[in-house]
């Protein structure tokens, strides 16, 4: 199916939970957090959260800062 | 020694990872500043381009992590930034900071106020950046922040305590910790603000910035000690006369 991935379209097995869509673009989970369609959604939730079609993700990482 | 939701600091210096030359740079700074507490960032994920990992390192310090809500403008932004960072971090520990305008990056005072009520209902340990307003400062405290981080200056802009006459007010007002952010641009303002009782101060540009920062962030931590101490000593009283400090006898009247 397809998603956008901080509006970068992507192509999803389907189903598909946004544990397994962390592993498959390998992005390292520390320090990442993802929101789906504008709701944060809790990491220990990630892998009983299913993606639909056309969902939106947003992905965001800790970076360095004052 | 700074107590922030329970748990105590033995470091009065908080230091900002940003504009480092390097992740190396930034460890060995972490390491000669004696911080416990240093704060972070949060950027959407460029998927095509990762950077290299600095989290890692810092957790492998064993120093406190205090993300920062930097980039938000209003206080929903904040508010889900916020929620990121916690996630992002697993602490509930957050530096609120709302700054819409980027010229000057002043933090918006109703803004900010808004976004800490909420926050604190969410149960988040909020260190709010705000203006050196001894009213807001009051609010904040209300409102159920841990600390306040009144402004010494514009952040990055190096000029100290700007804000002095009011950082004294709410420095004698607060019940919690006061931590003066922003505007430090040298060993000696952080020195100042701790002589006056500041609880702690968060310094990024002045050291990250300097020609080496790894020995600047080792004068930050010189001089902070150096506040603290002189705060506990009891300074003395300043005046406008003179006070001789050497006995005024007669004795040479007789050449």
């Amino acid at each position: 199916m397809h998603i956008t991935v901080n509006q970068q379209p992507q192509q999803v097995a389907e189903p598909c939970s946004l544990q397994q869509l962390v592993e498959q673009l390998a992005l390292n989970p520390n320090g990442l957090a993802l929101a789906l369609n504008q709701t944060v959604i809790a990491k220990r939730a990630w892998p009983s959260t299913y993606l639909a079609p056309e969902d939106q993700v947003a992905a965001f990482q800790i970076v360095t800062g004052g | 020694m700074l107590t922030l939701d329970g748990v105590q600091l033995h470091s009065t210096l908080l230091l900002g990872t940003g504009k480092f030359a390097s992740a190396k740079q930034l460890i060995a700074a972490v390491k000669a500043s004696g911080t416990e507490l240093v704060t972070l960032a949060m950027k959407r994920l460029d998927l095509q381009h990762q950077t290299d990992d600095i989290l890692a390192p810092l957790q492998q310090l064993g120093v406190r992590l205090l993300p920062n809500t930097s980039g938000a403008k209003t206080a929903n932004e904040a508010i889900f930034a916020a929620e990121l960072a916690r996630e992002a971090l697993g602490t509930h520990w957050l530096k609120l900071e709302i700054h819409p305008d980027p010229r000057y990056l002043l933090p918006d005072p109703i803004e900010t106020l808004q976004a800490a009520q909420e926050l604190v209902k969410r149960g988040f340990v909020v260190l709010p950046y705000c203006p050196a307003d001894p009213v807001l400062c009051k609010r904040l405290e209300e409102a159920g922040c841990a600390a306040v981080m009144p402004l010494g200056a514009p952040i990055g802009s190096n000029q100290g305590l700007q804000t002095l006459a009011m950082l004294e007010i709410i420095i004698e007002q607060a019940r919690v910790p006061v931590i003066i952010d922003a505007g430090l641009g040298a060993p000696s303002h952080a020195c100042q603000a701790l002589e006056l009782g500041a609880s702690a101060v968060l310094v990024n540009t002045a050291i990250a910035s300097a020609a080496d920062p790894v020995a600047m962030a080792t004068s930050f931590r010189l001089a902070c000690q150096a506040g603290v101490h002189a705060r506990q000593s009891g300074l003395a009283a300043a005046c406008t006369q003179a006070q001789a400090s050497s006995p005024l006898t007669r004795f040479l009247e007789t050449l």
